[in-house]
């Protein structure tokens, strides 16, 4: 075991910076920052909130018309899967990581479990609901513009759609691989 | 006042330690290190009020250094599907220099280890008392002493032929 005890030593000897003052600022600036943007999210959602409310109403007290459901459709969705977004790295930060390792990894687990569930019922869902949302709008697009330029939207909002799912599948890899690390 | 001068000394007595432990989980990358060490010191700052000393005070921080080094693992890979020991010829190339290729490859090793071997490891690195590491980790002191000895055969077996 001598070679472990030499690179214990130089393992040792690796960063040997003497912290400073300004370190200190730094980490004050930091936790300002942070305080800042818990109450920024805080205003961001209970504006989200708002607005769904305000739109929900209005929505249905004034008017029944498809191109309105279609906008519907592709917003309420899309608005709820901000939130619980949101919530859910609010629900990460407030972990505390103060306890050990193990307890640690255990509530890690489990937090991430409930984000499979997110991705593997809630974003379909949503996914498909904004899909729907958005052919129901195709009609009054159609109507309302020349060919051409129904023909570009048509192209371009399959291209991000499938994008979009592209860089979800993608995320959701991510998250994935991490839980099975912590397994 | 008292709770400023508290996180000063705590942080001057603490840095470097929480600073290597990051560098355990970054590949030795010290500027990476030292962002995630300043996370670290965020957190123990938030958390000072509600300490209540159930256990050292360098025992608390540690927990907090291995448990936010652990969340960083989820946002980037360390890991690479390269080979262990074609990154350290590269490595022994450039720099010549024995002693750090060795560390450099030690660094490479740990991160091919779970994310539990990995947490003991670079505590048993830092010297730290294997029973004080079993409340961090919150294991067995036997536990804790099997486990480093294997992880200690693993890595030496990494180290000298580039495989785990």
């Amino acid at each position: 075991m001598e070679l472990f005890e030499n690179l214990k030593n130089d393992w040792q000897n690796q960063s040997t910076q003497i912290p400073t003052d300004d370190g200190i600022k730094i980490i004050s600036n930091k936790i300002k920052a942070l305080k800042s943007k818990q109450r920024i999210t805080n205003i961001v959602l209970l504006a989200t909130v708002a607005i769904l409310v305000f739109f929900f109403f209005y929505v249905a007290a004034y008017t029944q018309s498809t191109a309105t459901w279609g906008l519907i459709l592709m917003i309420l969705p899309l608005l709820v899967r901000v939130i619980i977004e949101l919530l859910s790295i609010k629900k990460l930060d407030k972990l505390n990581k103060g306890i050990d390792f193990k307890s640690f990894k255990i509530k890690l687990e489990s937090y991430y479990k409930s984000r499979k569930q997110v991705h593997f019922v809630l974003t379909p869902v949503v996914f498909a609901v904004y899909v729907i949302g958005f052919i129901m709008l195709l009609p009054n697009f159609k109507q309302a513009l020349s060919s051409g330029f129904y023909n570009y939207i048509l192209v371009s909002s399959v291209v991000i759609i499938l994008l979009l799912a592209f860089f979800i599948i993608k995320e959701i890899k991510k998250e994935l691989l991490f839980l099975n690390e912590l397994k | 006042m008292k709770e400023n001068i508290k996180f000063e000394q705590i942080y001057y007595n603490n840095y470097n330690k929480v600073v290597r432990i990051c560098m355990g989980y970054v590949k030795g990358n010290e500027p990476l290190a030292q962002d995630l060490a300043q996370e670290v010191f965020v957190k123990v700052w938030e958390g000072l009020e509600r300490f209540k000393g159930e256990s050292k005070i360098s025992t608390w921080i540690y927990r907090i250094t291995v448990n936010t080094c652990l969340l960083e693992l989820r946002k980037k890979k360390y890991t690479s599907n390269k080979n262990i020991e074609d990154q350290a010829e590269i490595y022994e190339v450039d720099s010549h220099a024995q002693k750090e290729s060795q560390l450099n490859q030690l660094h490479r090793c740990i991160q091919h280890l779970s994310v539990d071997k990995k947490a003991l490891i670079v505590l048993e690195m830092e010297d730290i008392p294997q029973k004080e590491i079993s409340v961090i980790l919150g294991l067995s002191h036997e536990v804790v002493r099997t486990r480093i000895h294997r992880i200690k055969n693993e890595l030496k077996t990494c180290i000298l032929n580039g495989t785990l």
